[in-house]
């Protein structure tokens, strides 16, 4: 599903990822955590495309297309999806219509028709409700006003609506609660099937009890250090970053 | 025009003109006064930014004669096609006229409306005298060559239900200079709603120079919007010049899509404790269009407040100016004044003039302003790109967004859909003809 073979990255002259590479195949979950300013959001930003981000050396392969040659809105037809860190605020653009745009805009690239009115609150109906969004939330400007944990459910109710065969999380836990980080444990826990791939951005080994990924990476400095299964995750919960980068500077 | 060929074009019309021999007196008085103040040029620098050079050397038709059959018909298919309110009550004026047949206006005791054209005498007398004519000779102007307006009286505690509608219309007849003038009076704890249209169509020249005045007794409650769409060659001046008493508020929305060349000026006095203003407005302005906002609120009393917003979308080769004054007295305490300016520059050749003013003479005072100019927000256009809405889109439904956002104050919904359709439909165009 995702390849990515020693991916260099700059925001503004700063190289953030230094050689990263990553597997995730078709069905997997994978998890990437690390400590702060590792490069965790820079790799979740740079495969949705952010201009900002300057890619110089490295290849990604989405479904064995290049996914760096492709434009942002490319990528989010083809299936990657992004849940924001800290989804943006749009006043002016209400959140129904944004759904539907970027609904339509997939159905389109796909050759299908755009979906009617009716069709569309038929398939958003019960996600919402599992995403437990009240209604009135489809008239508001898209994130305006909404509270941190509202905004992370929204980027999930997003994500179910439009399926995609990569999701990238980043981050989606923090600053949840623990009853709206089981809802949107709920949500994501939905989506997983055998032709859908996902990479959890986290700092947190909470969410990984809820999500249990096939796979855990370590990202620090810009590279991935050490790869393992569930433990990986439990053991750098009790025991921290530093020992893992001790043991990568030894060998 | 010079003040001898716009003497000479007085003296031709004055018995046809309304007020009979004491008005003539008064007009004469007017265009004298106008004369020793002259036309603002850019030397002034509350038009430093704005020249009405192209009205001044042109020659216009003041005090046009009444419209044709022709016009009046066209004016009708007009309003059909615009499809506005159709329950509201409405007068409508077809180059400077009133036309009674376009008109729906029961009789009410709760709203009364007198025809400027049969009180014109006394109207003048009460109401000229109370305009700054130094800083708007052009309502001097408006005095000498007036013949069409109304007369909005809301007697005390009456509110009427429906919003009364003023369509302003120009016809395709070229070169007119209309002088339309608005008094609104509202009695104690009165309410009203009045939303103005202006409409045009054609690229003919024009210069409508209107002047409307507003007096609010206390506990009333006045919301005015005016929704502008004129045809691409017409010149709009206005002076729209408020006095609010006691816990009245006021509400002023400008919403301003069309003509070559439009100055609104908008003035707001505060009189008296616990009076407010919530003024705000949208500005669209592109291939070579020239619209300029120029407000003032004067808080001459305790515990006044303003809260202004307005927003500017300059396509190519298109000017805005805003010019926002706030003068806080020395009296007017636990004033609360509030004010922003925000403006989005889609072209390279797009140009935008802000400037704030504060001038506070109080010391217990409340007071903010805030201008921007700038392009679209980057986070906002990766996010929408990042769910698959393509760039160009993208910046469309950011551009329209960030309208829409100027006209969430307008209180009536129908209204807001309307003019939301009507401000969406122009930025379309506005961003289609970019370079």
């Amino acid at each position: 599903m995702l390849t990515i073979e020693n991916l260099h990255a700059r925001v503004a002259d700063r190289e953030i990822l230094k050689g990263l590479s990553l597997e995730v195949p078709a069905g997997e979950v994978h998890a990437i955590m690390g400590p702060n300013g590792s490069g965790k959001s820079t790799l979740a930003q740079v495969l949705a495309g952010r201009p900002e981000y300057e890619v110089t050396a490295g290849t990604v392969r989405f479904r064995d297309r290049d996914l760096l040659a492709m434009a942002p809105e490319e990528r989010a037809r083809a299936g990657v999806f992004l849940a924001f860190q800290y989804p943006i605020e749009i006043p002016g653009v209400n959140n129904a219509y944004l759904l539907k745009a970027a609904l339509n805009a997939q159905r389109q690239a796909r050759g299908e028709a755009p979906i009617d009115a009716f069709e569309f609150m038929k398939l958003i109906k019960n996600k919402m409700e599992l995403m437990q969004i009240p209604k009135d939330f489809m008239t508001r400007s898209v994130n305006q006003g909404f509270s941190g944990g509202e905004k992370k459910r929204n980027e999930v109710l997003q994500m179910l609506l439009l399926e995609p065969a990569l999701a990238v999380l980043d981050e989606t836990d923090s600053g949840l609660d623990v009853d709206a980080l089981k809802v949107v444990a709920a949500g994501v826990n939905s989506l997983r099937s055998p032709e859908r791939s996902m990479l959890l951005v986290t700092h947190y080994e909470r969410l990984l009890e809820l999500i249990v990924p096939d796979r855990v990476h370590v990202l620090a400095d810009g590279r991935i250090l050490k790869s393992g299964d569930r433990a990986l995750a439990r053991e750098l919960d009790a025991r921290g970053y530093d020992w893992v980068q001790a043991e990568a500077a030894a060998t | 025009m010079s003040t001898t060929a716009l003497e000479q074009e007085l003296d031709a019309k004055v018995a046809r003109l309304p007020g009979a021999e004491r008005g003539a007196l008064l007009r004469r008085a007017a265009l004298a006064r106008f004369g020793e103040i002259g036309m603002p040029t850019p030397r002034r620098e509350n038009w430093r930014y704005t020249d009405l050079k192209r009205v001044a050397t042109a020659s216009f038709e003041f005090a046009p004669g009444a419209p044709g059959r022709g016009s009046v018909d066209t004016a009708r298919a007009l309003l059909a096609a615009r499809a506005l309110d159709q329950d509201a009550l409405r007068l409508v004026f077809l180059d400077g006229h009133e036309v009674p047949e376009l008109s729906r206006l029961p009789a009410s005791p709760e709203l009364q409306i007198a025809s400027l054209a049969a009180d014109w005498e006394t109207v003048q007398a009460e109401s000229a005298g109370r305009i700054a004519v130094e800083r708007h000779p052009l309502a001097s102007l408006n005095t000498a060559f007036g013949q069409g307006g109304a007369w909005i009286r809301v007697p005390p505690r009456a509110r009427p239900a429906q919003p009364l509608q003023l369509v302003f219309i120009a016809s395709e007849r070229g070169g007119l200079a209309p002088q339309p003038r608005i008094l609104i009076e509202l009695g104690e704890g009165a309410a009203l709603t009045v939303v103005e249209h202006w409409l045009g169509e054609g690229d003919q020249p024009g210069w409508i120079n209107s002047v409307s005045q507003i007096s609010q007794a206390a506990d009333s409650t006045l919301t005015l919007y005016r929704v502008q769409e004129h045809g691409a060659g017409q010149t709009h001046t206005a002076l729209v010049a408020a006095d609010v008493g006691a816990r009245a508020a006021l509400q002023i929305g400008f919403i301003d899509l069309g003509g070559r060349l439009v100055r609104n000026d908008i003035e707001v006095k505060l009189t008296a404790p616990g009076a407010s203003v919530d003024l705000f407005g949208a500005l669209l302005a592109a291939g070579g269009q020239h619209v300029d906002d120029h407000t003032r609120i004067d808080h001459l009393a305790p515990e006044t407040l303003s809260d202004e917003a307005f927003r500017g979308i300059i396509g190519h080769r298109g000017h805005g100016v805003f010019n926002g004054k706030v003068v806080v007295h020395r009296n007017a305490q636990k004033t609360d004044a509030r004010q922003s300016n925000d403006n989005l520059l889609l072209a390279d050749q797009a140009e935008i003039d802000t400037k704030p003013e504060l001038e506070i003479y109080a010391d217990d005072v409340k007071c903010s302003h805030g201008s921007t100019v700038g392009e679209l927000d980057a986070e906002q256009l990766f996010y929408l790109r990042a769910r698959g809405v393509a760039e160009v889109e993208a910046r469309e439904l950011l551009t329209i967004a960030f309208a829409n956002t100027a006209l969430e104050r307008v209180a009536l919904p129908d209204l807001r859909a309307a003019v939301s359709e009507r401000v969406t439909a122009r930025l379309r165009s506005i961003i289609e003809a970019l370079p």
